[in-house]
């Protein structure tokens, strides 16, 4: 008797610890929904398979495709986390991506055009060098939209929706006709092989939510940037240098664009200037939303953002495997998007 | 037309904001509503306005008693509330404005402009105002928009006009075109209550005054009865606590000299110094500008002219963090919009000014801010749960004492404390009064800017009051009282 009433009150116990953990955890509803997609995944993939292991295989494979496919954009995603918080927004993540893209193609190009070629530098040393300057540029764009947000009073919308127009517009100019190849060996940075698996893009997606998760909880930046986004008069009369912050949250977005530019050039080794990048700014905005981070911003997660990213990865995925036309993809991804922030919404009100 | 207000009473939960308040108003009456912050005037206009109502208590306007359940009902019943921040449209002309809400259609739907810039033309040339009703509202200056707003009100017939403080942010001739107006109503036999803290301009305009304090009518008499003096007296009173808490204590070296500071249209001119283990308050009514006076000393605002020294040396703050480096610290007034983050715990909040001191390769040192803040948690008797609670789940009094601490933590020289006891209880006022006493023997140098004259009485050993940006005068010892201090803050002078 003693046990079962004691089951009993575990189970009430369990729903209460639930309920409670729904209301004030802010990644648990995230989680939930991420479980629940991976368990959809698996039974979606079915078990047809003569043994386990090649079933594990089929499932291993599929996942290292979803976690590759959304590397580069999941680590866009963790940047405009960042300019989320601080109440801000970059629309011109893609186009960002091509300038880099292309500043990256024009430093390595094996036809007579390659910069780094004309000094003489190929191979590693090159790679290293174009490496380094591309995120330095990365940086430097994002910095002038940084700047003209702080020191110009322009509203980020704007300031991001003009750099958006003027990065590609100037980057498919001085592109135009031109044939740029990159050194074979480049491509060995995003698709070098640990045993059977193109595993980069993963892993450089994962050291860098790593790091960004260990900034956005323990260093000054990380929590100054909370304090700018939830009040910026508060954080100003506590000696936080605002415009310093937001001048860094965008640099920061540029160089992780560039990030993505780099494994973008080495998974194909090409860039496509007129439509690579295009829509990325609303895939890394849905992400972070997906994944808590409030538009008015204040209030944000690193870890969120990996889920968010995850799950609507995970439902792209589901949406091939059901067979889902591809014009309504978009469709699902929305919905998403708009469910999620529902449940954060209840979250916060009760 | 005839108002009476018979026994209102007002509370919000067991805050007893209006006591049975009655009284009674004619046409062709300017009444002034005088009292201290907090003694109820707003709350008993805004019950007559329709925007709160009353707990009990009748409304009668001639002869009839009316009920006020929103701003609406009060409008129509004749009457006008023009707030301090006026509600007007600045990309609209004034003739639009006029209209906004009960805009005149023509028979097709649209907006009949000509019939409303005629209208607005003939309440302008009745009212005597040489305005063009085509201005925009954005172009005007801030006595003209008051004046559009009282021809708006004059518009809808309005029998009494209710005026919060128009005359804060107006300068002397500005004011004098408002009376003007003002004169006009009246000969058009309209009542107005005209609320202000400026005594001069209630002698000047008013022919009668009430005087509300804690929620009850202390005084109601003619204007000419009476001197700026008793009028202080009367907002005042007799039975403020005035035990002082201030003690004798050695002054140290010079730690703040101000020189010439001007920040237009703030505060102009103003010259003081302050000494290591000095308390010294700053008071005056709204508008005075000594909040932005040390928001510029604390880097958070420009100025236009002057100097600061810090220990005897010439300092340039432009930053906040600047400050912070140089020792001053700044409790803000308004601590919800300007000190609370809502989006971060309390040892956050009470860290966030010492995270870049006390951080090694820009990673913040938890340990050394746990430590700092348990410090400063017993002098101020802060009471809370978890470190990592939410901010918000703190009263008000104990999120000021979580400000206070984190400004302790910067270990600052100069500490100012700007309306440090708002929207705190009793209990924890008692507390930082304490506290501010005990960093002064600490040989901090302590700067207190309140409006509440008998805050700075008890705990500052002198006052400096500020009228209009400039520093009035400064009082100490006998002459630091509240009769004083009040008509220095209403624009009188020592006598």
């Amino acid at each position: 008797m003693e046990t079962k009433v004691s089951g009993n009150e575990n189970r009430m116990n369990f729903f209460e610890w639930f309920k409670h953990k729904w209301t004030t955890a802010p990644l648990f509803s995230t989680g939930i929904a991420l479980i629940i997609m991976i368990i959809l995944q698996t039974l979606v993939l079915g078990f047809d398979y003569d043994s386990f292991g090649e079933w594990f295989q089929a499932w291993t494979n599929n996942w290292i495709n979803i976690l590759r496919n959304n590397a580069g954009i999941g680590i866009v995603a963790l940047g405009m986390t960042f300019v989320i918080m601080t109440g801000g927004i970059d629309l011109a993540v893609g186009s960002t991506l091509v300038a880099t893209g292309a500043f990256t193609m024009v430093l390595l190009d094996t036809g007579t055009r390659g910069l780094l070629g004309m000094v003489g530098l190929s191979g590693a040393p090159a790679f290293i060098v174009t490496i380094l300057l591309v995120l330095l540029f990365g940086y430097i764009l994002g910095a002038l939209i940084g700047v003209s947000i702080t020191k110009g009073n322009v509203p980020p919308f704007i300031a991001t929706l003009g750099a958006m127009m003027i990065f590609r517009s100037v980057t498919q100019h001085f592109m135009q006709e031109q044939n740029t190849t990159v050194p074979m060996d480049f491509l060995q940075i995003a698709s070098f092989k640990i045993g059977d698996y193109m595993l980069m893009p993963i892993i450089y997606w994962i050291i860098i939510a790593a790091i960004l998760y260990y900034v956005s909880k323990r260093m000054t930046f990380g929590r100054q940037i909370i304090a700018v986004g939830s009040n910026e008069r508060a954080a100003r009369l506590s000696g936080v240098n605002v415009n310093k912050i937001k001048l860094r949250v965008y640099g920061l977005m540029g160089f992780l664009v560039a990030i993505a530019a780099v494994i973008q050039v080495s998974r194909i080794g090409s860039m496509d200037f007129s439509n690579a990048g295009r829509g990325m700014e609303m895939d890394a905005i849905a992400a972070a939303i997906v994944g808590g981070t409030s538009m008015a911003g204040g209030r944000g997660f690193i870890l969120g953002t990996v889920y968010g990213m995850l799950i609507i990865g995970v439902m792209n995925n589901l949406l091939n495997l059901f067979g889902v036309p591809p014009f309504l993809r978009e469709a699902f991804k929305g919905m998403i998007v708009i469910a999620a922030v529902l449940l954060q919404r209840k979250e916060r009100a009760s | 037309m005839n108002l009476e207000m018979k026994n209102i009473v007002k509370s919000f939960g067991s805050n007893d904001v209006l006591k049975s308040i009655s009284f009674a108003l004619e046409g062709g009456e300017i009444c002034a509503l005088l009292g201290e912050n907090g003694a109820g005037k707003s709350t008993l206009m805004n019950i007559l306005g329709g925007v709160l109502q009353m707990d009990s208590g009748s409304i009668v306007v001639d002869e009839e008693k009316v009920f006020f359940d929103k701003p609406a009902d009060s409008q129509k019943a004749g009457i006008a509330f023009i707030h301090q921040e006026l509600n007007l449209i600045n990309d609209l002309p004034i003739y639009e404005n006029m209209f906004i809400g009960r805009e005149v259609k023509t028979k097709w739907g649209s907006l009949d402009l000509k019939q409303m810039y005629q209208e607005t033309k003939e309440i302008f040339n009745r009212m005597n105002v040489d305005l063009d009703p085509n201005t925009m509202v954005r172009d005007l200056d801030s006595s003209y928009k008051q004046i559009v707003e009282i021809c708006r009100a004059m518009m809808t017939n309005a029998a009494i006009i209710i005026m919060d403080e128009p005359t804060t942010s107006l300068t002397d001739r500005e004011i004098e075109r408002v009376f003007h107006m003002m004169n006009a109503m009246r000969e058009h036999n309209v009542g107005i209550i005209f609320i202000s803290h400026k005594l001069n301009e209630v002698m000047n305009i008013c022919d009668r005054f009430l005087v509300l304090r804690d929620g009850n009518l202390v005084a109601d008499g003619k204007v000419n009865d009476v001197t700026t003096e008793d009028l202080a007296r009367y907002m005042v009173g007799h039975d403020v606590r005035t035990e002082s808490l201030v003690r004798e204590r050695e002054a140290g070296e010079e730690i703040l000299r101000v020189e010439g500071l001007s920040s237009y249209p703030h505060f102009s001119d103003i010259h003081f110094s302050i000494k290591a283990g000095e308390v010294i308050g700053f008071t005056g009514l709204l508008g005075d500008g000594r909040s932005e006076l040390f928001q510029s000393i604390f880097g958070a605002a420009n100025v236009s002219a002057g100097r600061i020294y810090l220990n005897g040396k010439e300092v340039k703050i432009n930053s906040t963090h600047q400050a912070i480096e140089a020792g001053i610290a700044y409790l803000p007034r308004n601590r919800k919009e300007n000190a609370i983050i809502k989006d971060m715990d309390i040892i956050e909040n009470a860290s966030i000014a010492t995270w870049p001191k006390f951080s090694r390769k820009g990673i913040i040192d938890k340990q050394k801010h746990h430590e700092t803040f348990e410090e400063h948690r017993n002098l101020l008797r802060l009471k809370m749960g978890k470190l990592t609670d939410s901010i918000t789940s703190l009263s008000g009094g104990n999120q000021q004492k979580v400000v206070l601490a984190k400004w302790l933590a910067t270990s600052p020289k100069l500490l100012i404390l700007d309306n440090p006891t708002q929207g705190v209880d009793v209990g924890a006022k008692e507390d930082i009064y304490d506290i501010i006493l005990k960093l002064a023997d600490d040989n901090i140098a302590v700067v207190v800017l309140s409006s509440e004259a008998h805050e700075i009485i008890r705990v500052c050993d002198r006052a400096v009051v500020m009228y209009h940006g400039v520093i009035q005068d400064e009082v100490s010892g006998e002459k630091m009282n509240e009769h004083t201090i009040m008509n220095l803050a209403t624009g009188g002078q020592l006598t």
